[in-house]
């Protein structure tokens, strides 16, 4: 559609990025039958056309961001289910960031939501101190009643909600070092650690390093790894952002350069989504620009890297398994095939929850700032899960597992996991 | 001040180079004009803004300027105005108390249903306040004996087919916007869609309403049953464009789905070999579920976005899809194949598989938004009688030569409604005003050969001012007595369907 | 007062004189359902001289013709290029007893469909165009001669089945299909109402394209096809279309309806003999005036009208359109407010009193009286077409 902004506001690149994004919007309105937002709430102004029009036209009049505004664009999943749908490729994933790292720029929001942000992005992407807290949120949890009631202190209630009831263990698959191959050798790669999910489920990547090591893989955990930037990028701190990839790019660059790599294996598909965009993320860098799109063009998800094993099927099990594909999975990623083949040539019986495209609400740190729109999409997207009758459900993100934990008792694992399993690993415990 | 850059040929489309118009433009379209905004209701803003908030629940009203610049346009999206406010009704009962306010204090209203009019159907004006069904999303009733379904007008026109689709029904009118577009939306323009061919448009599946008039009153036209009681309001209320009344709640006409469906590609190496083709099926005897055209441009822009397979050495394509069990369908289809062999048909491709068809059908219904990828578009929308075809195809052409624009055609061939997709660059105002008047000119052609000014998306604002060229004065005002019947002071959707000047209201 | 103008030009001529007159105006085609009484000097004004086909293309499915025109000569020049009109009209003179051929305008005008309404829409679904003169003698044109056609509100409709209350129809512009090739009929036999209803329903939720679904209760089995059907009752469903998909349809049907009752077929022959009987409502052209209704409601609950009418009145009953059309026959009294009472209790729909002696008629209202909401809208939209009441004041609505 018609843009309208100055020369001396396209001299910025951000800007620029923007507004070529905002002429490929044609206005059709199709983004707004998948957005979860939409759906749930029924206002044009939490839809994504909706927002990009708002986005449209706070940056044409060079205006801060405001109160309204930012509620709407707050209210985004950045699920990227619209990305799917729309016709005409509008690239929104870059247009809600640089909308994000704009309000973070010009608007000052009210103390007790800085705070709670500031919290966040203090603690859960650093695993010792993350830990620490979970500690603190056992204690917390009783006055979690009291903290719901007042709106703003709501999502400090979701915090505590959220905690696992039991202390994280430890876990020597975090540790730096290099896990060799059983079998011949067939491939080196390195695994990201991750920040949240080293501390909540720690059994991912043992799964995975342990499948890994069978087939043939040598995985190496850089020295100097840490968060892929994720939750502060979508808080719209950019420069943070900027620092945690650069600081992986260096470990992961260095690891290339002293061993090769043939992949750099994500296990949770909302970092995925983050550092295969590290290539555009880091595009202004002189110094990092080149880097940042070589780590991203060999970021695979754990599927996608199996996928290219051609693994042996496996006799058929008496399980049925619910795939819950992740928004930053089928929509950030385009990954929707892959997991369910996997898994359906391990022998599993598979099941596609109804409404499939819409997100369960976790959505990074969504379930803490949005608590009641993250209730509504948990609720619906645990009934269609529950219709399928399965006895497991699957899905290949961390966030995706804690949120649809807390409301349904069918055991909800990650895929590899199952894969584990059945390509000679041990049980998970969670299965009955 | 203007820049021609190489365009950086984003997601894997390369377009060539790209007119960037530097200095700032900032225009808007004015040349559909609307009605002047009463100051009565101008001056009295605020306190119209909080009765409402009054009446309505909390995340019920928009009215701060900034979260009312999203519902300035629709889907038409060259025009835009700003509304004085919009409201979000959860039920019917809220949506009479908002009309009977605003027909007590004399206040514009224009209905909205997923916004994705392509004729401006849902623009509002300054004094005229937005009445948005999208919150009114909710499946009522289903009634497999009756073959009825009773939704709340803001449920989206795929969602119903989805519905019941694992019972064995569906809703058989599919625009191509179905996934976001809302019954409500289809009443009010009397949608269409591929499938319309064999088994009609909205009106034709519509079995009943609730509907409330502009003073509030509630009333019920139709239902279950079949045939109207009295007159046919609800044959007159469909394809009203909003200015009878809203529709709250509609009962639709459920079909059962036939066993199987198959869509096939047909290839030619000229658009009049194609309608030629197209005739001789519908000559034969044989209704297709769907006939469906697409010159080159459109082959391309489809085939980008969906990769369904469609030819792309071809001039002119057609999607016929023929339902039934297989053997049914392998018979209509070797009647269909020898038509077009008789018609120098180039390439042939039946789908093979349901994920194969999907495909197919999806690049078709995405015409419009995957143009997008590669220009801004204004998308016409005429009826010609089939006959005209080729002739109106190739003075589009011309036309469209004249102008220095492009264009790709996309259309319903079993009934003749034609979509020219006129490419042009929107934020340039020439180009803006070039593709109107194009448009314009197209349109008075297939009125001209015996067709009428749309089809399918409504005359909203886009034709308006073209009516004149359809209709004789007596004709016109016969229309807007009969409109004022339902609201006699002009309140719904004023500015639309019918040219501002020469109203005798 | 009778006039029988030839053009338009004539029909503004009388529009025009009645008004000056302040004289109601009666319309009519050729009086098939509305028997003149020479003497009678209320004013009227027939189409029947308004006659010719004006344009028919088949190869695009589409014919206009003057209203006066008889369907016979329509329905013969279509048969020649092996078309017809979907929604087969009713021929009323047989339940009538009176012989005015029926006119295509007429058709229209009242909205005369057939068995295939149900699924192929009535005639106002395949009402195209229309020209008409209204109250104020002018003549307009709506819709035109393409199917997708919004441009504008759609007087079509609301013309169409207005009984000739809103204006004086010239010329109509009208979709036309392809006769099916070949065309078969399932007859389900003992069923009693409500187990006919089920075994419509069922069918119809198939997807073997039933194009008629009607239920023939033993009072009426007698009179159709010279008493031929297995005696009892007779449900009967027809399958149209390509000969090959038309057989492939009819072994899958009548397998599903084995489960309901003893199945047997009707060839193509005393098929369209059957549903032309049906369409003409055969049993009640009984060359009397005993009150006959003609009742619209769901499909479902038709029988549920009828058995609770026959608690109450002596009726003789069947049912069209899978169960939702009621052919209605009373005794002497049209019992009309018990009927309408009983038609609100199932959930709404509406009765026609379409034929009665001239001292019933002049009591009871021959249409389904509105709700108030919408009686006055109908009245103010009369109104806007006809503001000085010349047609047929008070006949509708």
């Amino acid at each position: 559609m018609q843009t309208s902004f100055t020369a001396e506001q396209l001299a910025d690149p951000h800007v620029a990025e923007s507004e070529k994004i905002l002429r490929r919007c044609v206005h059709c309105g199709f983004c707004t039958a998948t957005c979860p937002t939409y759906v749930t709430l029924g206002n044009e102004l939490d839809s994504p056309r909706g927002r990009i029009y708002l986005i449209k036209d706070m940056l044409e009049n060079g205006r801060a961001a405001d109160e309204e505004v930012v509620t709407h664009i707050d209210r985004c999943l950045s699920c990227l289910s619209c990305v799917s749908t729309c016709p005409s490729g509008v690239d929104y994933m870059h247009l809600v960031d640089h909308a994000r790292s704009h309000i973070e720029n010009t608007y000052k929001r009210p103390l007790i939501d800085r705070l709670i942000r500031n919290v966040l992005a203090a603690v859960l992407p650093y695993p010792a101190l993350f830990r620490i807290a979970l500690g603190f949120a056992r204690v917390g949890r009783p006055f979690t009643p009291i903290l719901k009631r007042v709106s703003t202190l709501k999502p400090l209630a979701a915090m505590l909600d959220m905690a696992p009831k039991s202390p994280a263990r430890a876990s020597a698959a975090s540790s730096p070092g290099t896990r060799s191959a059983e079998a011949e050798k067939r491939g080196r790669v390195a695994i990201l650690t991750g920040c949240a999910q080293s501390v909540l489920d720690p059994g991912i990547n043992e799964a995975t390093l342990r499948l890994l090591a069978r087939l043939g893989v040598e995985v190496v955990v850089p020295q100097g790894e840490g968060c892929c930037g994720a939750l502060v990028h979508h808080m719209g701190r950019e420069q943070q952002a900027l620092d945690f990839a650069r600081r992986n790019v260096d470990v992961w660059i260095r690891e290339m350069e002293h061993g090769g790599l043939d992949a750099i294996i994500i296990t949770a598909s909302g970092c995925g989504t983050t550092i295969k965009d590290y290539g555009h993320m880091l595009r202004l860098d002189p110094a990092y620009a080149y880097k940042g799109k070589k780590v991203s063009s060999i970021a695979k998800d754990i599927t996608e890297y199996l996928s290219t094993l051609d693994l042996p099927k496996q006799e058929t099990k008496k399980l049925t398994v619910a795939y819950h594909s992740a928004c930053s999975m089928q929509h950030g990623q385009k990954i929707t095939m892959a997991p369910k083949n996997l898994l359906k040539s391990a022998g599993f019986a598979i099941r596609d929850p109804a409404e499939g495209h819409l997100c369960c609400g976790s959505a990074g740190t969504y379930n803490i700032l949005q608590p009641d729109i993250s209730t509504q999409l948990k609720a619906r997207k645990i009934k269609n899960i529950e219709a399928t009758k399965p006895d497991v459900i699957a899905t290949g993100n961390i966030g995706c597992i804690t949120q649809i934990a807390s409301g349904t008792s069918i055991p909800i694992l990650h895929t590899i996991e199952l894969l584990d399993w059945a390509h000679g690993g041990p049980k998970p415990d969670k299965i009955p | 001040m203007v820049e021609i850059c190489e365009s950086s040929g984003d997601h894997g489309i390369a377009s060539g180079y790209e007119l960037r118009v530097l200095k700032q433009p900032g225009f808007n379209m004015n040349s559909i004009k609307f009605l002047p905004p009463r100051d009565s209701v101008l001056s009295r803003r605020e306190e119209i803004i909080s009765q409402l908030k009054a009446m309505l629940p909390r995340g019920s009203l928009v009215h701060e300027p900034r979260e009312l610049v999203p519902f300035e346009t629709d889907a038409f999206v060259s025009y835009k105005q700003m509304p004085l406010a919009v409201v979000l009704p959860e039920n019917t009962a809220q949506v009479a108390a908002i009309m009977s306010f605003c027909y007590r204090n004399s206040i514009p209203v224009v209905p909205r249903g997923a916004g994705t009019s392509l004729c401006g159907g849902a623009i509002p004006q300054p004094d005229a306040i937005v009445v948005g069904l999208s919150k009114m999303n909710v499946v009522l009733d289903v009634d497999y004996e009756n073959r009825a379904a009773v939704v709340q007008a803001g449920v989206t026109n795929l969602r119903i087919s989805e519905h019941v689709g694992a019972d064995g029904f569906f809703y058989a009118p599919d625009p191509s916007s179905q996934l976001a577009c809302t019954i409500g939306g289809n009443i009010g323009m009397n949608s269409g869609g591929a499938h319309c061919l064999k088994y009609g448009v909205t009106t034709n599946n519509l079995l009943g309403v609730k509907m409330v008039l502009i003073d509030g009153t509630i009333i019920e036209l139709g239902g279950k049953h079949l045939d109207a009681a009295g007159y046919d309001l609800l044959g007159l209320v469909c394809g009203s464009e909003g200015q009878l009344g809203i529709i709250t709640e509609a009962t639709v006409r459920l079909i059962a789905t036939p066993e199987g469906c198959r869509p096939v590609l047909f290839g030619f190496e000229t658009s009049e070999e194609a309608g030629a083709c197209v005739s001789e099926i519908i000559a034969s005897g044989i209704i297709p579920v769907a006939i469906e055209f697409m010159d080159k441009q459109a082959i391309e822009i489809c085939e980008a976005f969906a990769g369904a397979g469609y030819p792309l050495d071809v001039g002119a394509l057609l999607i016929v899809e023929i339902e039934g069990s297989d053997p049914e369908m392998d018979d209509m289809l070797s009647r269909i194949v020898d038509i077009a062999g008789r018609n120098s048909v180039k390439t042939v491709r039946a789908s093979q598989t349901a994920t194969e068809a999907a495909l197919i059908w999806k690049g078709r219904k995405s015409a419009f938004g995957a143009t997008g990828r590669i220009a801004d578009y204004i998308c016409m929308d005429g009826t010609v009688p089939l006959s005209k075809l080729p002739y109106v195809l190739s003075k589009i052409a011309e036309i469209i030569d004249r102008f220095g624009l492009r264009v790709a055609n996309v259309f319903h061939a079993g009934d003749g409604n034609m979509h020219p997709l006129i490419l042009f660059n929107a934020n340039d105002p020439e180009d803006a005003a070039k593709a109107e008047e194009a448009g314009n000119e197209i349109l008075k052609l297939c009125v001209d050969v015996g067709g009428c000014l749309t089809g399918e998306h409504g005359v909203g604002i886009e034709k308006r001012d073209l009516m004149r060229h359809q209709y004789s004065d007596d004709e016109l005002n016969q229309q807007m007595a009969v409109r004022s019947a339902f609201d006699a002071e002009w309140l719904l959707n004023p500015s639309k369907v019918f040219p501002l000047e020469g109203r005798a209201i | 007062m009778i006039s029988y103008p030839e053009n338009d030009a004539q029909v503004i001529e009388v529009v025009r004189g009645a008004r000056a007159e302040h004289r109601a105006l009666g319309i009519f085609g050729a009086g098939t359902r509305t028997a003149r009484d020479p003497d009678d000097d209320s004013a009227s004004v027939s189409s029947c001289q308004i006659r010719g086909i004006v344009d028919y293309e088949p190869a695009e499915m589409v014919m206009t013709v003057k209203s006066g025109t008889p369907v016979a000569e329509v329905e013969a020049a279509l048969a020649a290029n092996r078309q017809m009109m979907a929604f087969e009209p009713m021929d009323h003179r047989g339940i009538m007893a009176t012989s005015g051929e029926p006119t295509i305008g007429g058709v229209f005008a009242a909205n005369v469909s057939g068995p295939r309404r149900f699924t192929a829409g009535a005639a106002r679904d395949s009402l195209l165009g229309i020209r008409f003169v209204n109250g104020q003698g002018q003549v307009i044109r709506a819709g035109g001669r393409v199917m997708k056609n919004v441009t504008g509100l759609d007087l079509v409709k609301l013309l169409a089945g207005s009984q000739g209350t809103l204006g004086f129809i010239t010329e109509v512009t009208f979709r036309v299909l392809p006769v099916p090739p070949a065309i078969e009929t399932i007859v389900i036999s003992g069923l009693d109402d409500l187990a006919a209803t089920k075994a419509m329903a069922a069918a119809m939720a198939l997807s073997v394209e039933v194009s008629g679904a009607a239920h023939l209760p033993a009072s009426v089995i007698g009179r159709f096809l010279n008493g031929d059907l297995p005696k009892g009752e007779a449900t009967v469903m027809r399958l149209e279309g390509l000969a090959a998909s038309v057989s492939v349809r009819a072994a899958k049907l009548a397998e599903t309806m084995e489960a309901f009752g003893p199945v047997s077929r009707l060839g193509a022959y005393e098929s369209c003999v059957l549903w032309r009987e049906i369409r003409d409502v055969h049993p009640f052209a009984d060359g009397s005036k005993r009150p006959l209704w003609r009742v619209s409601v769901a499909p479902s609950v038709g029988h549920q009208l009828v058995a609770a009418l026959r608690l109450e009145a002596c009726i003789d009953a069947f049912f069209d359109w899978q169960g939702g059309l009621v052919w209605m026959r009373m005794e002497a009294d049209p019992k009309a407010e018990l009927l309408r009472r009983h038609i609100r209790a199932i959930g709404g729909g509406h009765a026609t009193l379409v034929r009665a002696t001239d001292e019933v008629r002049a009591l009871t209202p021959a249409f389904e009286p509105l709700p108030d909401g919408v009686a006055a809208l109908s009245a103010r939209v009369k109104q806007k077409l006809d503001p000085a009441g010349i047609f047929s004041p008070g006949k509708m609505g």
